[in-house]
């Protein structure tokens, strides 16, 4: 089988699209973790908080300009769209047509910056190097000061790691599957040890980076942003426990700012793989990522959420209400007086709540319904909490009651489904009714067929 | 009661409460009201705004409050809502009262004045927040950037320096069509804002040639980048309400 068509002739358009399809499936693509002032001559700044410009289809944002190199790659991952024994359109982009991509988009305020991935063409560090000098060209011949998201290649030459990282403003390398055993079995290209070699340099580059930035307060910043990495979830049997104990070592011993989960979406129809017959786990890796927030913002500890005897997340409760039904002897949690960190393990009360809890109880005690104009959600919270000694209602701390009362709603959250039914319609809306007569409908109408 | 009767303008309501405090109003007796409806008991005084004063009224809040809590202040007064002059002023009567350190303005939610001061500016930043992400540019024929929005609340004049910081070196131009204001970047110079005139009419804009193309690029990139068997429309709803979707080029 060979393509007639080269990339070379290709079209920008066609090229974007074949490169964007083979790039939807990496989900790490936020703008965050980078406060930096445009400069006056170029075009550009940053928002710590990360900006979403649009929202695709399925409902996730649409912040980068998310692209691959190159589809034409010589690994053969067999979950991956992109591997080499599968039939698609192949296609590279030249860096100059992903720079001006890039400004034409960011100056319409369409993206918020790059996000620039590849497949493997010849080897790893002849792949790094063409993502280096695209970006290279993007910071200096372009003079863009947006945001720049780069994958590091496992594998390739560090000084071109290191390089790299003096441009973009994050750097991710894909752990691509939870365990080393997975990832022998799905990417015989892909070694555990290949892929940590890389992170373990970002993060060594990083810390060295910040000491250097308290000495010269003008030497060039390392991967400002941080890294990320990402897993493939549910496309080995890994269970929920696995994922999350090495999401917490990946926080903790490699500094990672984000680790991100990506259902398994069966691209490739490998035999090896899984047949998803109720489509991809999305409530999963739901789940996944309302543990991830509990690790990093909440407190808790990957081992206090779930152990080897329930290795996974109950399906109806999410991690914080699953963790407080099961610890009753911890609540009712005081508003008025309870410390900040047993706040932030009531279900319903988040960061910012617990914050402004603490912050108003100073002026005066707090009421219910103070509590709700602060934000709370009653609705989870009223079962674990009192204020100045008294309940909202009068509540058994029984685990059955409690868990039926919160999995009651009708509202529900279902997954997986499309979930859109109708939409307010004005008499304004241009809905389109009517449609020309086809050819057939006139034959049938001249025949009386109709 | 002393009714104090102002403009829809943050300069007029900060001349009133400058006024509130020269003439020494009893402020629990006090209302800074926007409409004209007559209210029982009620002594009117008109005000007219003065720069002078409400610049002195800024830089108080801004040396008592912070920066960040009188931009806050300051966001309240740009939403729609009637009692916004009101609330702001309860505000910070009761802020300059209790004596508040910086960047504690907004501690005490249970009072009913502060929280609506609060909530005004927390919809007012979420509109912001919604304009920077969603307003698309479109590039003129002359290459200047134009852009149409038609927000609920008045967030122009805190939209520009977000673009302003980003594009120095570019020309564009905002126009806000709810209420026929401006706002205008000549590049590598200071923004600003011009009120149009019921003249002026509608912009017939001119795109440029390359314009319909990086147009059609990014409608094509939305819309491969969506996974099909992910597909969830409602999600994407209520991360983009369907009202700023006549404004964006994607859902054209």
């Amino acid at each position: 089988m060979e393509y007639l068509i080269t990339s070379q002739d290709m079209p920008l358009g066609e090229k974007l699209q074949v490169l964007t399809d083979a790039a939807k499936y990496d989900v790490a693509c936020t703008s965050s973790g980078v406060d930096r002032k445009g400069n006056g001559n170029s075009i550009g700044n940053c928002v710590a908080a990360g900006i979403c410009h649009s929202f695709s289809g399925d409902g996730r944002c649409i912040s980068l300009l998310k692209i691959l190199l190159t589809n034409e790659c010589i690994y053969d991952c067999k979950y991956c769209r992109n591997r080499h024994s599968n039939d698609i359109p192949r296609a590279t982009f030249t860096p100059e047509e992903v720079c001006t991509l890039t400004m034409e988009f960011y100056r319409r305020n369409y993206i918020e910056g790059l996000f620039l991935s590849s497949g493997i063409i010849r080897n790893p560090t002849f792949t790094m190097e063409l993502l280096c000098r695209t970006i290279w060209l993007l910071r200096n011949k372009y003079r863009f000061n947006g945001y720049i998201h780069v994958k590091a290649i496992p594998g390739a030459d560090p000084e071109l790691i290191e390089q790299t990282g003096f441009l973009a403003d994050r750097m991710s390398v894909n752990l691509e599957l939870p365990t080393a055993e997975g990832l022998r079995t799905l990417a015989p290209n892909k070694h555990r040890k290949s892929i940590l070699t890389p992170m373990r340099q970002i993060q060594n580059g990083i810390i060295t980076n910040r000491n250097d930035l308290v000495l010269y307060r003008n030497a060039p910043k390392f991967v400002a942003g941080g890294q990320s990495t990402q897993m493939i979830i549910g496309a080995t049997p890994e269970n929920d426990f696995q994922i999350i104990n090495v999401a917490e070592g990946l926080y903790q011993k490699f500094g990672l700012k984000r680790v991100f989960y990506s259902a398994f979406v069966n691209v490739t129809g490998d035999k090896s793989l899984p047949a998803l017959p109720g489509g991809p786990p999305l409530l999963r890796e739901h789940r996944l990522y309302q543990a991830d927030w509990l690790l990093r913002f909440y407190g808790f500890r990957a081992d206090e959420l779930l152990d080897e005897r329930r290795p996974f997340f109950n399906v109806m409760l999410d991690p914080k209400e699953d963790w407080a039904v099961r610890h009753l002897e911890q609540f009712p949690v005081e508003i008025n007086r309870a410390p900040m960190e047993r706040l932030l393990r009531v279900p319903g009360v988040g960061v910012k709540s617990a914050g402004r809890i603490v912050a108003a109880r100073r002026s005066g005690s707090l009421t219910f319904q103070d509590l709700k104009k602060i934000g709370v959600v009653l609705k989870r919270a009223l079962y674990f909490i009192t204020c100045s000694g008294k309940m909202m209602y009068p509540i058994k701390l029984d685990e059955d009651y409690i868990v039926r009362n919160l999995t009651s709603e009708k509202e529900r959250v279902q997954f997986g489904s499309d979930g859109m039914g109708y939409r307010q319609m004005s008499l304004f809306d241009d809905a389109n009714f009517t449609r020309p007569v086809t050819v057939i409908e006139q034959q049938q109408a001249a025949v009386g067929q109709l | 009661m002393i009714v104090y009767r102002c403009e829809d303008s943050a300069e007029s309501i900060f001349t009133a409460v400058y006024q509130a405090y020269e003439e020494k109003r009893n402020h629990r007796d006090t209302m800074l009201c926007l409409t004209d409806d007559p209210i029982l008991f009620g002594e009117d005084v008109e005000v007219k705004a003065d720069r002078e004063k409400a610049g002195k009224v800024m830089n108080t809040l801004r040396r008592r409050f912070g920066a960040e809590d009188s931009r806050h202040l300051a966001m309240a007064l740009a939403s729609e809502d009637e009692g916004k002059a009101q609330a702001v002023y309860r505000t910070i009567v009761e802020g300059l009262r209790v004596k508040c350190r910086p960047g504690h303005l907004f501690d005490n939610l249970a009072d009913n004045e502060i929280h609506k001061a609060f909530a005004l500016g927390r919809g007012v930043s979420t509109e912001l927040g919604h304009q920077v992400q969603f307003l698309r540019f479109q590039e003129l024929d002359n290459g200047v950037l134009y852009s149409k929005i038609g927000p609920k609340n008045d967030v122009l004049a805190f939209l520009m320096p977000h673009f302003a910081d980003r594009l120095p070196i570019e020309h564009f131009l905002i126009y806000d069509e709810k209420r026929n204001l401006f706002g205008i970047h000549p590049a590598r110079r200071q923004w600003y804002l011009l009120r149009g005139e019921e003249a002026d009419g509608p912009l017939q804009p001119e795109y440029s040639e390359e314009e319909m193309k990086y147009q059609e690029l990014f409608r094509q990139f939305c819309h491969t980048i969506t996974i099909e068997e992910r597909k969830n429309r409602k999600l994407q709803n209520s991360m983009l309400p369907l009202r700023f979707r006549e404004y964006m080029v994607e859902f054209q």
